[in-house]
């Protein structure tokens, strides 16, 4: 293994005692105060996570916006100038590479914001198809640090700091920003399922960012507190509801998959594709599902198993997500939850476990 | 800051402490292992009448994102569980010697000579 990595706010984390531990080959903060009070303050005030290992890839050119389009399964070419999309990365088999948002900056530039876990995974993928089209591929991620300011009081923060833009700027919009406190990439977008920003900026200037956003009263927060609030929107993490052997079909993003729009790469195998499994969003009364537990079903038979478990701050009960075999799903949604020794009765979300109050 | 670590009890490697009052033991969590754990939002404890073999396991206390088993420190028979902690598992958080899981009757007394003085046990943290 290499050298373990570090963020532009590695020592401002380590000032603030956070807890940290190796992720995606970088030294992240998992928690400052405590996930409970950090997963609070971002649903009913504003928190802010470091999430700069992401990767930023960019996309220039004539044909920026058609390549994209190619190479994932939701609309891109669609969208309009300022907007975000979210996507899965597909093969051709339609096994899912990872997920993603790309950034329509321009006519002419993308920003593509991937898992840090798969940079070079997705650099690879993407930059072998990218000789077709007339664009350029460029994998910037060592030049960006990025800030996700979540919660309610988000747009109100970054309006007193004079980071947000004049025009509309409603939920998925993505703009370059010059303000007095730097140039950015301002995006309406987070993993929370509240309303927030994440802003993508150089090192220096996302430094004097988080100390502004800090001393303005946000509530900084770690990794598990942002696996918590993402678990409660029931939004997906590659590496659990998402990996290279499932297709976006079997993962509950058939909305991602737009099989009328032009060819994207994985169409023609998503096209005919009868799915084998289906997630199914389960909470406990008592106990808390954890990754890897077996989800069984009225007659106590295994049919799938918890893809992702914790204990919901926000309804201070285990909730989590389950990848069940489509064929055994059953009709009458009772589903059991083998919880070490005890089979436990589950219950079945049809929606998402919280709603967030993202715009 | 560092953890407390009371003069009056014993503990174990597995960061729970162990008060001796003739031959019942009462078992706890140490300040150190509540802090390294997080917010403790579930325990699982053993029924009365269970019979634990030293180092075996006897329950479970998960923080928000974890799992971690609690293991007998001695050889025993279950005579008391603190139902408080199932229905309020933050109290582990905020006050770890008070927040007892379990009572113990000694089956074997040499197993009381093996827990740590809380000089050992504060080398323990440290390491």
């Amino acid at each position: 293994m290499s050298e373990i990595k570090k963020t532009s706010l590695h020592q401002e984390h380590l000032e603030l005692k956070a807890k940290m531990a190796p992720f995606a080959g970088f030294d992240m903060p998992l928690q400052y105060s405590s996930v409970k009070e950090e997963s609070l303050a971002v649903r009913s005030s504003a928190g802010v996570f470091d999430v700069s290992h992401m990767g930023e890839f960019f996309v220039r050119g004539k044909e920026a916006i058609q390549f994209v389009d190619y190479l994932i399964p939701n609309d891109f070419i669609g969208a309009d100038i300022g907007k975000a999309v979210y996507s899965p990365l597909c093969r051709e088999d339609g096994t899912v590479i990872d997920d993603l948002i790309a950034y329509k900056l321009s006519e002419e530039e993308i920003l593509i914001c991937v898992n840090a876990a798969n940079i070079e995974k997705d650099w690879n993928w993407i930059n072998s198809h990218v000789e077709k089209f007339d664009c350029t591929l460029v994998n910037e991620s060592n030049d960006y640090s990025l800030l996700a300011l979540q919660g309610p009081k988000s747009e109100s923060i970054l309006k007193e700091l004079e980071i947000f833009p004049d025009q509309d700027f409603s939920y998925y919009s993505a703009r370059r920003i010059t303000s007095p406190k730097g140039s950015f990439i301002l995006a309406r977008t987070g993993y929370t399922g509240e309303d927030g920003f994440e802003v993508f900026g150089g090192h220096e200037d996302i430094k004097t960012l988080w100390s502004q956003l800090l001393s303005a009263g946000v509530t900084p927060c770690g990794l598990a507190s942002r696996d918590v609030l993402r678990l409660e929107v029931a939004y997906p993490l590659y590496g659990h509801e998402l990996n290279d052997t499932i297709t976006p079909l079997d993962a509950g993003l058939k909305w991602t998959v737009k099989l009328d729009k032009g060819d994207f790469i994985g169409k023609n195998t998503l096209s005919e594709y009868k799915p084998n499994y289906r997630l199914a969003k389960l909470s406990l009364d008592k106990g808390i599902p954890r990754e890897g537990y077996e989800v069984l079903n009225e007659q106590n038979e295994v049919i799938g198993k918890i893809t992702s478990g914790t204990m919901s701050v926000t309804l201070s009960k285990g909730i989590g997500i389950a990848l069940i075999e489509k064929d055994k799903f059953p009709k009458d949604k009772v589903f059991n939850i083998k919880v070490r020794a005890n089979i436990m009765p589950a219950n079945y979300h049809a929606k998402a476990f919280v709603v967030g109050g993202h715009k | 800051m560092a953890s407390q670590i009371p003069e009056n009890l014993k503990y174990t490697k597995e960061h729970e402490w162990a008060l001796i009052e003739g031959d019942t033991v009462t078992v706890g969590i140490t300040d150190f292992a509540q802090s390294q754990l997080g917010d403790i939002v579930f325990v699982e404890l053993p029924e009365v009448g269970t019979e634990l073999e030293l180092n075996s396991t006897f329950g479970v206390v998960e923080s928000i994102k974890s799992v971690s088993d609690l293991y007998a420190p001695i050889s025993g028979e279950v005579i008391e569980i603190n139902e408080e902690l199932v229905d309020s598992p933050e109290k582990c958080n905020e006050a770890p010697y008070e927040s007892w899981f379990i009572k113990l009757k000694v089956t074997n007394t040499d197993d009381l000579n093996e827990l740590l003085d809380p000089k050992s046990y504060e080398e323990v943290c440290e390491e």
